[in-house]
This record gives structure tokens, C-alpha cells and sequence, in this order.
């Protein structure tokens, strides 16, 4: 490849190298941001389905059958948000003047590609998520936090992005992290469903580690605002056509009526509404991440969702709420200072840091 | 008419090479009227795909205005890339 030419005006190179640096350092804030964002719309959604409706449901008078509670209202909570994820998505596509480019995308190979990311990132990953949240609470978020590792290593086979012996020590350090929060979950009084749950994190964590891979790479090619209205729009139809009908037919629930009592339930539909907008930015976030920093360090960003996660849901649900049960354990605290290390490793060698000194 | 995104990455298969300001002129007649038809969205999407290895930088310095100008290119993996996933 061609090197580039450096400029013998010196205004210019420190403007070039302000660019580059501003560039890389919004790419970071964005990765980061979007792993908060999960937090919110991992918190959101866990207390839409807390209340109203859902507290039925979840009851043990609702008439469900085990499979319908373990899997159907699973699946209608994730069609829920991912649909107000959809038109919150529509929305403000309208507003910045991007439909005409989300239609045209959509019919193009990338934008199929996207389509392809968003079935097994939407329906796929957000019901194996919701499943695994509900049987052994946010501790699963943790655990679906390794996706950064499978989205790495397949970035690196299938896009040759760097992954150095430097990398892999910071996602390792990342992972450990996860487990860390993960392991005390275990040594708390368990749920009966914890193992399973568990299981199912780790589907959620394989599938959006494909769909960040792949969404990411295709994302240096679409605007990621046409690109994540593609992602939620797929989602949210996915859900809604094939994934609850599906699960209804199976478990024999009224499915039709339920989801019409999930979407008009005024009370839990308001924590809906924010936890789709909560999903619309941190997947716009994340693929937009992403694509400015490489799959490998905008995944480990996006992966401090693993404390934000448990930390909203602690927040929304267990201090502003009052519900028992969703305390953070204080080892959570220590496992997120170690995952702000592992992504430094991934992002820079701290080498380095001396190096410069040295230079003064 | 392609997504802007499209036809940005796709005039760098055409040219020897160009900046944003090279890019917008070349875009202006048919996308002058989008909203995301502007100056940093333009430069975002050449630097991501920089970021992402389709482009690669050749040379910068500074304009009339003292604005910086950096010039990219496709090489040829970039443009193959380019030309592999969007069609004319």
C-alpha cells in the first residue's frame, strides 16, 4: 500500500494529526457510550416487563404454560422494545432526511447483509438474551458480554482486521472481568434457572458477536443511521412475523391478544418506549464504534455494558423502583475498573505511555 | 440514484485520488439537495472507510482558506471491495 505523504507545513501536520486523533477519540466515546445505553435499554425493558400486564403473566394465576413463560413472553418482550425500537428508528430517520437512503440501501448486498446481521442479532440473540435475563437475572448481561471476543476473532478471519498477542491479552482481561461479576452472581442465593440462563447468554453473546462483526464492516459502507434503521426494522418485523406467532403456535397461547396487550398496556409501554430508544442509539453507537475503531476495541467498549447492565438495572429497578432482588454486588465495582484495563490494552500499548515520557 | 454513502466510496474507484472537497463538487448536482449532504458528514464516512481499509491516505496539506485538506485513494484491494458489494 501507498505511504502517505507528509506535509512540510507544520500548521498542517498538527491539523492532520488533531483529525486523526479527534476522529479516534469520538470513535471511543461512541463504542463507550453504547455500552451505557445497553444498561438503560437492558434496565427499561426488564422493568416494562415487571409491570402491568407482565406482572400477570409472570404470576402464577396467568394460565401460561412453562414453555410460554420460559419462551413466548420472552419473545414478546424483545418484539416490544425491538418494535418501538423500529419506529423510534423511522422516525428520526424521517426527521434527518434519510428514508430515501434506507430504501434504497435495504435492496442492496450490503444492506441485505445488514438484514442477515439483524436476524441473528434481533429475534435470535434478543430472545436467547431475555430468556437468559429472566431465569437468572442480570447476571446474564455479563455473561453476554463476550461477544467482543467472538466479533474479534471473526473480524480477524473474515475482514483481516489487527489482532495482536496485545489485543487478545486485553480481551482476555475483558472476559475475566465479565466472569468476575458472573462467578459472584453464583455464589449469591441462585435462582432455580440460573444454569440455563446462564446458556442462553452465552447464544446471545455468540450471535451479537457475528452481528457486530458483520453490521460493523458493513457499516464502513452505509451511513450507520440508514444502517441501524435496516438493523431495528428488521428486528422488530422478524420478532413480530416469525418469532412470537411461532412460539404461540408451539405453547398454544392467544398470541395475537397478548401482543396486543403488550403494546397497549400504557404503564409498561412508556419503560417500552424508552428502552427502544435506549436500543435504537446503543446499536447505532455500537456499529458506529465499531466501524471507526475496528471490531476488536469498539467490541471491548461496547462491552462495558457488562457493568452498565447490572448497574441500570440496580439503579431503575432496585433503588429509584424498590424492587428486592436487583442489588449490584460490590466485587461488580472491582470487575469494571479491571475491564476499563483490558480495554486500554486493546486500544493502546501502555509501553507507550513511558516511551513519550522518555521523550520530553 | 445510489445511497450517498455509495456513490461517495464510489468515486474514489474513479479518480487517482481526492479530499472531501474534491468529493462534495463531484456529488453536488445529485445529492446537493440531501441533508446528510454535508462537509464533516462527508469527511466521517472518508475516514471510516479509511478506518475500515477500502481508502487509504496519500497526501494532506492546507487549502487557500487554511482549511487542512487530506487526500485519499482506493488501492486496489479497497477498490475491489468497493466495486464488489456496490454495483453501477
Amino acid at each position: 500500500m501507498m505511504q502517505a505523504s507528509v506535509s512540510g507545513n507544520p500548521a498542517a501536520v498538527a491539523a492532520k494529526r488533531k483529525l486523526s486523533s479527534d476522529f479516534f477519540k469520538k470513535g471511543i466515546v461512541i463504542a463507550l457510550l453504547s455500552g451505557f445505553l445497553y444498561g438503560l435499554y437492558a434496565a427499561f425493558m426488564t422493568l416494562g416487563m415487571s409491570v402491568g400486564i407482565w406482572e400477570h403473566w409472570y404470576g402464577e394465576d396467568s394460565g401460561l404454560s412453562v414453555f410460554a413463560v420460559f419462551y413466548l413472553l420472552a419473545a414478546i418482550g424483545a418484539a416490544t422494545t425491538d418494535t418501538c425500537s423500529a419506529a423510534w428508528a423511522l422516525s428520526i430517520a424521517a426527521i434527518r432526511g434519510r428514508i430515501g437512503d434506507f430504501v434504497r440501501t435495504i435492496k442492496t448486498k450490503p444492506g441485505l447483509v445488514m438484514v442477515c446481521g439483524a436476524l441473528i442479532g434481533g429475534p435470535l440473540a434478543s430472545t436467547a438474551f431475555v430468556v437468559g435475563l429472566q431465569q437468572a437475572g442480570g447476571i446474564v448481561v455479563p455473561i453476554s458480554a463476550l461477544c467482543p471476543a467472538v466479533g474479534a476473532i471473526l473480524a480477524r478471519f473474515l475482514f483481516k482486521q489487527q489482532l495482536n498477542a496485545r489485543m487478545m491479552l486485553g480481551i482476555a482481561i475483558c472476559i475475566t472481568a465479565s466472569f468476575m461479576i458472573g462467578l459472584t452472581g453464583l455464589e449469591e442465593e441462585a435462582p432455580p434457572g440460573l444454569m440455563i440462563g446462564i446458556f442462553f447468554g452465552f447464544i446471545a453473546a455468540v450471535c451479537w458477536g457475528i452481528e457486530g462483526c458483520v453490521c460493523g464492516y458493513g457499516t464502513s459502507l452505509i451511513d450507520p443511521e440508514v444502517g441501524i434503521t435496516i438493523r431495528q426494522v428488521t428486528a422488530g418485523m422478524s420478532n413480530l412475523i416469525i418469532l412470537v406467532p411461532l412460539f404461540g403456535m408451539i405453547s398454544g397461547a392467544d398470541t395475537f391478544g397478548m401482543l396486543g396487550q403488550s403494546f397497549t398496556d400504557g404503564y409498561a409501554m412508556i419503560w417500552f418506549a424508552l428502552a427502544g430508544l435506549s436500543a435504537y442509539l446503543t446499536f447505532m453507537f455500537w456499529y458506529k464504534g465499531n466501524a471507526m475503531c475496528g471490531a476488536a476495541l469498539g467490541m471491548s467498549c461496547n462491552g462495558t455494558f457488562s457493568f452498565w447492565g447490572p448497574f441500570c438495572v440496580w439503579i431503575l429497578l432496585g433503588v429509584i423502583m424498590g424492587f428486592e432482588g436487583w442489588g449490584m454486588p460490590p466485587i461488580a465495582w472491582l470487575a469494571a475498573i479491571i475491564m476499563v484495563v483490558g480495554i486500554f490494552t486493546i486500544s493502546m500499548n501502555p509501553l507507550d505511555l513511558f516511551k513519550k515520557k522518555e521523550h520530553v | 440514484m445510489k445511497p450517498l454513502n455509495y456513490a461517495i466510496l464510489k468515486y474514489f474507484t474513479t479518480v487517482k485520488e481526492a479530499c472531501a472537497n474534491d468529493v462534495m463538487d463531484a456529488l453536488k448536482g445529485q445529492y446537493g439537495d440531501f441533508k446528510a449532504f454535508n462537509k464533516k458528514a462527508v469527511v466521517s464516512a472518508i475516514m471510516t472507510a479509511e478506518a475500515n481499509a477500502l481508502l487509504e491516505e496519500t497526501r494532506f496539506d492546507m487549502d487557500g482558506n487554511n482549511e487542512l485538506r487530506v487526500y485519499y485513494r482506493a488501492h486496489a484491494e479497497g477498490a475491489s471491495t468497493i466495486n464488489k458489494y456496490i454495483k453501477d
